[in-house]
């Protein structure tokens, strides 16, 4: 097997508190996965271990075919673009400013080349973020925050995608933006990875569920079969359903 | 692409503005002073204005040139390490292990060791005790995050807070007198040959810094942000920690701490000139440098002869500024 990422066998704790054990899944150009599991199952870390952040205990981490230890940091940079949860809002620097970090990886040089101003404006283009580009981060919307943010990580040009929870606080409109994007991504033939509460959100955009629990996968489905089994629903809570709409997409509902 | 041009410019302006504020500082301060001197006297080398000139008046402005853009850069780059605007040169707590080194040589009653004052070796002494013990604890565990040198540092600063204070009430009179004085850090002349160590060693340690400045960028927004982004963030919190302890070593030793130039002047370049390290790093140096040089020239002439100490001078005319430039700032939510 081959693909841009491939996790064997991946387990991590936090002191005595096992948080992931023996995870491992494989994914390709093209994919936009959904990863879902209640709080604490692990999601995060995951991410964190792939992007370079955290070291796994045992297991690992193929980027590329390549074993990520191999990679220098700024290589994985390259190839894998996380976004954190949680980003200080009261940054002082320019939307401008922020997208122009996603360069960092790419180039030595002390200022940015034309290019990398191509990249960067091509990147706000993308996530209609454009025209906020002198504004200081501090004084956007939550909505406008998460499109600089998504447009730092598209002008990476990293093939990976990582998002940890990218949809929580914004409006619905603001989710289904987000989401378009990065699906326009994947379809483009980057691998994005979206961790998410939101089980409609993935179901609409997503072309593959992981859910974790237990520090394992639990399920691993794609959406166009999400309909066929749901036992995955039940990880969550009891008293969700899922039915489909009118224009026959899965949807969760609650009891 | 159409901004590009204009943002240079505009980077090259201030940076050039800056450079030239630190020049005519360098030029224009050290005349003035409680007394008068004469340019065409120093020209013909007369005493007692050519000396005065050379000896007090030129080594102590470029003293708190030097000192005061060292203390202005490591805030800069603490403020960043540790994504808190409030941090200043004092904050991880090498300027309490420098003054409570400085704070023991008085108290003890040394005064000079072949020439050198004992404050300036107990403050390095003092600093780099700090740094040492400081590396062993927070760096010893895998991960050096911001919180934890915070922590460190605040547990460090009270540590030396309480020896300094047995050490001044143990200390007597006139010698606790003098301890209060170096605490509130003064600008004295002093020799061309330990201005020309100090000038070497923020030189190179501030170069190295700002040779870094585009990771300094990544790691204020965050450290998995930057971490993702390529930056090695122990290693770089580990740098920017050693030379930003040089940095203020340095200068407090000949100065005494004066760490408020290294809080008001990094957060006004950051509002009015740029976020940018790469802007931001080298006008705080200039600025701060220009300031502090500013201040002590004022505290020279504001009741002659008597000298107010050039910390003082800061905190009197910097505090209200800041609060009032803080009053200006219209927050966040209410900006278009």
């Amino acid at each position: 097997m081959s693909g841009l990422l491939e996790v064997q066998g991946v387990s991590f704790s936090y002191g005595s508190r096992s948080v992931l054990d023996s995870v491992t899944f494989c994914a390709g150009e093209g994919e936009f996965l959904a990863l879902l599991g209640i709080n604490g199952s692990g999601k995060s870390t995951l991410l964190d271990i792939v992007s370079g952040f955290r070291k796994p205990e045992t297991g690992l981490v193929l980027i590329g075919g390549r074993n990520q230890r191999r990679w220098k940091l700024r290589e994985i940079a390259q190839q894998v673009s996380h976004l954190p949860q949680a980003i200080h809002a009261d940054l002082p620097f320019t939307a401008k400013q922020l997208v122009a970090m996603g360069r960092y990886p790419h180039t030595d040089r002390w200022f940015e080349s034309d290019q990398d101003h191509i990249s960067i404006r091509e990147a706000m283009e993308r996530t209609s973020c454009w025209a906020q580009r002198h504004r200081s981060f501090r004084s956007l919307s939550g909505g406008e925050r998460q499109r600089v943010l998504l447009a730092a990580c598209l002008a990476q040009n990293a093939s990976t995608l990582l998002l940890d929870e990218p949809s929580t606080f914004l409006d619905i409109e603001q989710q289904l933006h987000c989401f378009s994007v990065l699906r326009e991504e994947a379809r483009g033939g980057k691998l994005c990875v979206a961790a998410t509460h939101d089980l409609n959100l993935a179901l609409t955009y997503c072309t593959r569920l992981i859910v974790l629990a237990n520090g394992v996968i639990a399920h691993d489905v794609r959406t166009a079969q999400a309909h066929d089994n749901k036992d995955w629903l039940a990880l969550f809570s009891s008293r969700l359903n899922m039915g489909k709409t009118p224009a026959g997409v899965p949807w969760v509902w609650y009891q | 692409m159409s901004t590009h041009p204009q943002l240079s410019f505009v980077a090259r302006y201030s940076l050039t503005l800056s450079v030239l504020v630190f020049l005519g500082a360098a030029l224009l301060l050290p005349w003035v002073g409680a007394g008068p001197i004469s340019p065409a006297r120093v020209l013909r080398h007369q005493s007692p204005d050519y000396d005065i000139l050379l000896q007090l008046r030129v080594s102590r402005t470029l003293l708190a040139l030097v000192a005061g853009g060292a203390l202005s850069l490591a805030g800069t780059l603490f403020q960043a390490m540790l994504r808190d605007a409030l941090a200043t040169p004092y904050t991880l707590g090498i300027s309490a292990g420098a003054s409570l080194g400085a704070v023991a040589v008085i108290a003890a009653g040394w005064e000079t060791f072949l020439g050198v004052p004992m404050t300036w070796i107990g403050a390095l002494a003092g600093a780099f005790g700090v740094l040492v013990l400081a590396i062993g604890g927070a760096f010893r565990q895998r991960q050096i995050s911001a919180f934890s040198l915070l922590l460190t540092g605040i547990a460090i600063n009270s540590i030396c807070a309480a020896f300094i204070i047995i050490l001044s009430s143990f200390a007597g009179m006139s010698r606790s007198f003098s301890i209060a004085r170096w605490l509130i850090g003064s600008i004295d002349a002093t020799s061309y040959g330990s201005l020309a160590a100090l000038a070497v060693v923020v030189f190179l340690a501030s170069a190295l810094i700002l040779t870094q400045a585009r990771s300094w960028n990544l790691l204020a927004v965050g450290e998995r942000w930057a971490a993702s982004r390529g930056v090695r963030v122990g290693s770089l919190l580990a740098q920017g920690y050693v030379l930003g302890s040089i940095l203020v070593a340095g200068a407090i030793a000949l100065t005494g701490p004066i760490g408020f130039v290294g809080l008001i002047v990094p957060h006004l370049v950051r509002s009015r000139i740029s976020p940018d390290h790469r802007l931001l790093m080298p006008c705080a140096f200039f600025l701060g440098g220009a300031l502090l040089a500013l201040c002590d020239a004022l505290g020279r002439v504001v009741m002659p002869p008597a000298e107010l100490p050039a910390g003082a001078v800061l905190a009197l005319i910097g505090g209200p500024y800041l609060v009032w430039v803080i009053r200006q700032r219209v927050p966040a939510e209410e900006k278009i």
